[in-house]
């Protein structure tokens, strides 16, 4: 049953997309429609979670050659990597459809090719595959913020597409690298990843296609200092956008780490180890600092994504389980939690026109169930226990002492500063006095309250019960650190060749 | 009879060229019917060309009338594109002369034997033959190009381009007499073995060899004789530089890949050489290309890119198992492309190409979103974005590049389409985020515009099915 469902998740919300854009339609119907496709998508993919074996080898596979001379093959598949990512890809968007009002067809038809070409990116598992998805997910990203963005949309369009799309085209030389360095080690091509992975690279050409590829990545997470696109996009983007940026095409930036980077570029990545793990300790701290001083509340939640993120990739730059698993949790959970906090931004620029902190206050008296929802969420962003932000958190910077202590102890600091810009942003936008604005903020609707319900729940339940998310990652994310770092016999390093120098992660 | 039987597409294009010329002379004939039977003979020839490049018979390089011609994959692939490319400047041309009324009937005539003198280019294997057919090609362009006598620009453009064009055909025989001198033949087979048995070095080969490549580049736009390439495209008439850009530059790639393919000998002699002027093309042509504000400038400069990405391919050309696939996919890919940009600009354009420049087509989204769509799928190919053709042939270069040990020039091929995001980019933007200013009506019939979404769906087609590869 589950044959062709990967297919099926990937081209239902493209064709739909471009059904949207090219057919003459209402925007009334287009966003019912999306609103429809989104939820069958949802459908598929809670089916694929409850279904999900959590072997740690690739199911729901989906393999067929595509063009032959080269080895390209139309590969899909999900593993414990991959698999909470697809969920936040899956499970966030419908509420897009039901909450923001952006009364344009078009918005709707880029949003979904979007979500089809991200669950594409993240199913991939040959690599040129992998980059057509990426490439096409960043085009309706360009549209949306340069249609639909803010009044300064057009200099923060550029920067994000320049950025953009020079990383992914170093990426692509990369990736064309490492297909080539296999045709001439094995004399075969192919750009199958778990192939790819017993590649044995070295010099300095490799060292070369592992920054092209990082840099590619990097400015997606957006890891310091490829971060400067970052506010101007979040800023501009309207805020489906701005949500859809943060909650899920961030994160596809680490889980590319992961999954190519790690397995191939294995020795590259533990030279530089150390040099990543600062990049995006200092990236938390500075970014963490930077959202202290914003005005603007969605410029604020913005240094304080990209802060979260620099802490995500760290998990991935420790290279060892605890990190990682904590890394791949934190994906999802950072997906749920700042994805809501801008959608509930969104909610309130509507209704009151503004987003300067300053000119807000004592949202919490005139709507509490608001409030408690935010609450909740912005408690998750900080990593309190009992919400989904902890376990990850927590298992990142305890993965990060055993890699470096000094590290670990810098992660920690980042933590309280998120904390003090959270809370102090909370208090003057919730309590003090209702300002003349804010006086009659109204609640959320009933509609948009059950909207909300189920992803607060969500944050909640993974929160106090997240081994059966858990369980589903880890045995892959064993296998995965078991074959980078060749510590121990398995499925994966069965088919590598013998190494002459192993890099030790685990005692670092 | 296996000769002619490859060269029936070659006929069909000639005997068809020929009817229209004896049907100009009648004055009842109109226009329309010599668009619509120039489409259909080069439909057929389109077909015959598909069915016979195919067959068994013909092997790779599998000589056709004693070693003259050859007749290959290769070959009948740039066939195809060539003919595929006369086909949609047919039918651009049938819009765009119903606003434009300079057109006779032996407008259609003269492209064909131009396309006759292409075709035949792909074909031969031997430099009197090439010699012959680039002149047939040129001197069928030149008049297109000049066509219209009342337009100073179009004068200007083809005094320009037969000056300079004059130059690349003397430089062409000069060094085929050079080469004659050296070798005692003029095949290139010959010239390939002559380089194994001597030294490639020789001077009497090397300065040959050398005037022939200058023809050729000049032929192909390439640095540094790249510098006529944008009056000339921005004077003809749009139909004719969407021909001159995709099928001239198909034909001259093909016999170029030809020549080079036939000893390493001669391929390694020249490849450091053919590696600069590559890097030269893409980056100069780059960097004219984002001063242009006029689109026929800009595509025509980023014509002059494109033939630098075809130098990283014929410097990573692998002369023992030579097969084009790398050349014949990323001609394709660029011809769908291109076309489809000029058949959009030769309907949307209006009459007297009065609307021209990137400032013109600010908020042609909020007027015609089809139109808007289809040239953001040619640009986009253009510049290289998945999942269209232009990607994979992008792509295939670069890998044949890495394969060849050329990273360096791998990565300035890639560093190149960045720096060419920028002027694609721009006319996106142009069109998209901002309103619009003009309704942009056309009276024109609507094969253009037909032509446009049929090339926008091949440019997605090739992408997804890499048919040549």
């Amino acid at each position: 049953m589950f044959e062709y469902a990967l297919s099926f998740m990937i081209f239902l919300p493209i064709l739909a997309g471009i059904s949207i854009l090219a057919l003459p339609i209402g925007n009334k119907a287009a966003r019912f429609s999306g609103g429809v496709v989104a939820m069958i998508v949802l459908l598929i993919g809670i089916e694929l979670f409850l279904g999900f074996q959590g072997s740690g080898a690739m199911e729901f596979v989906e393999n067929r050659a595509w063009v032959e001379s080269l080895g390209i093959r139309y590969g899909l598949g999900v593993d414990g990597i991959s698999l909470l990512v697809l969920m936040a890809g899956s499970v966030l968007f419908p509420m897009v459809f039901c909450i923001l009002s952006i009364r344009e067809k078009g918005f709707y038809g880029n949003l979904l090719i979007t979500q089809g070409a991200m669950i594409g990116a993240i199913c991939a598992t040959d690599l040129i595959l992998f980059y057509i998805f990426w490439e096409i997910m960043l085009l309706p990203i360009f549209f949306m913020i340069g249609i639909y963005g803010g009044p300064n949309r057009l200099p923060a369009t550029l920067k994000i597409t320049l950025y953009t799309i020079s990383g992914s085209l170093l990426m692509l030389a990369g990736l064309v690298y490492v297909g080539v360095a296999h045709h001439e080690q094995f004399g075969f091509w192919t750009f199958d990843i778990i192939q790819l992975s017993s590649l044995e690279l070295g010099g300095g050409y490799a060292v070369l296609a592992f920054f092209m590829m990082m840099i590619a990545f990097a400015i997606k997470i957006p890891l310091f200092p490829f971060h400067t696109w970052l506010p101007d996009a979040y800023t501009e983007a309207p805020n489906a956008t701005t949500f859809v940026l943060s909650a899920i095409m961030a994160k596809i930036g680490v889980y590319g780490v992961i999954r190519f980077v790690v397995p191939v570029f294995e020795l590259e990545l533990a030279r530089f180890a150390v040099l990543l793990s600062f990049a995006g300790v200092v990236g938390m701290i500075y970014c963490g600092l930077a959202a202290i001083a914003q005005k603007d509340l969605k410029r604020m939640l913005a240094f304080s994504s990209a802060s979260h993120m620099g802490i995500i990739a760290l998990g991935v730059f420790c290279m060892n389980t605890q990190a990682l698993t904590g890394s791949l949790f934190q994906i999802a959970a950072h997906a749920t939690s700042t994805g809501i906090l801008f959608l509930f931004i969104g909610l309130m620029e509507e209704r009151l026109q503004t987003r300067e902190i300053a000119e807000l206050g004592g949202i919490a008296y005139r709507a509490p169930i608001f409030a408690t929802f935010f609450a909740i969420a912005m408690l998750a962003s900080m990593g309190l226990p009992g919400t989904s932000g902890f376990i990850g958190e927590f298992l990142i910077i305890l993965g990060a002492i055993k890699f470096s202590g000094f590290i670990g102890f810098l992660a920690g600091t980042s933590l309280i500063i998120g904390v003090c810009y959270m809370l102090w942003m909370f208090q003057r936008v919730f309590f003090e006095k209702p300002k003349e604005q804010t006086d009659k903020f109204q609640d959320l609707s009933l509609t948009e309250a059950l909207t909300f319900l189920p992803v607060i729940l969500l944050i909640l339940a993974m929160g106090i019960f997240p081994q059966p998310f858990l369980k589903r990652i880890e045995p892959t994310v064993q296998q995965h650190i078991a074959a980078a770092t060749n510590t121990a016999p398995n499925a994966l390093a069965s088919t590598a060749r013998p190494r002459t120098s192993t890099p030790n992660y685990q005692k670092n | 009879m296996n000769d002619f039987l490859s060269l029936l597409p070659l006929i069909v294009i000639c005997t068809g060229a020929i009817l229209l010329m004896l049907l100009a002379a009648f004055e009842k004939s109109r226009l329309e019917t010599a668009a619509h039977l120039s489409m259909g003979i080069f439909a057929v020839a389109f077909l015959v060309q598909l069915l016979v490049g195919g067959g068994p018979a013909t092997a790779a390089y599998s000589d056709v009338f004693n070693g003259m011609l050859v007749v290959s994959d290769f070959t009948s692939a740039a066939g195809l594109i060539i003919l595929a490319c006369g086909f949609f400047t047919a039918m651009t041309s049938h819009s765009y002369f119903k606003v434009n009324l300079f057109c006779s009937l032996e407008f259609y005539a003269v492209m064909m034997f131009g396309a006759c003198g292409m075709l035949l280019l792909t074909l031969s294997q031997e430099l009197m033959t090439s010699f012959i057919a680039l002149e047939i090609m040129s001197l069928a362009i030149y008049i297109l190009v000049g066509y219209d006598r009342a337009n100073v620009k179009g004068a200007e453009a083809v005094l320009k381009y037969l000056m300079l064009g004059a130059f690349a055909g003397a430089f062409f025989t000069m060094g085929s007499a050079l080469i004659y001198g050296g070798v005692k033949s003029t095949k290139f087979i010959d010239i390939g073995t002559y380089c194994l048995s001597h030294s490639a070095t020789s001077p009497l080969l090397l300065g040959g060899v050398f005037f022939i490549i200058v023809g050729l580049l000049f032929k192909a736009a390439a640095f540094p004789f790249h510098a006529w390439v944008i009056d000339v495209y921005d004077g003809a008439s749009t139909p004719v530089t969407g021909f001159m850009a995709t099928a001239l530059k198909t034909a001259i790639f093909t016999v170029f890949a030809n020549l080079l393919a036939q000893s390493s000998g001669l391929h390694g002699t020249w490849v450091t050489f053919l590696f600069y002027v590559s890097v030269f093309t893409m980056f100069g042509g780059n960097l004219i290309a984002i001063g242009q504000s006029n689109l026929k400038r800009m595509l025509a400069a980023s014509g002059i890119v494109h033939s630098g990405y075809l130098l990283i391919a014929l410097v990573a050309i692998n002369t023992e198992q030579f097969t084009g696939s790398v050349i014949a996919y990323y001609l394709a890919a660029y011809a769908a492309g291109t076309l489809g940009m000029f058949a959009a600009l030769a309907y949307l354009g209006g009459s007297g190409e009065r609307r021209s420049t990137f400032d013109d087509f600010k908020g042609l989204a909020k007027v015609r979103p089809y139109s808007a769509a289809a040239i953001t799928v040619f640009l986009l190919s253009m510049a290289g974005i998945p999942p269209t053709a232009g990607f994979m042939g992008k792509f295939y270069i670069i890998t044949s590049a890495i394969s060849a040990g050329e990273i360096t020039l791998a990565v300035l091929g890639i560093v190149s389409s960045i720096l060419s995001m920028w002027y694609y980019l721009r006319l996106v933007i142009n069109m998209y985020f901002h309103d619009a200013v003009e309704n942009f009506e056309t009276d024109g019939s609507c094969f253009a515009t037909a032509g446009t979404f049929f090339l926008a769906a091949c440019v997605f087609i090739l992408g997804v099915y890499p048919i040549v590869m």
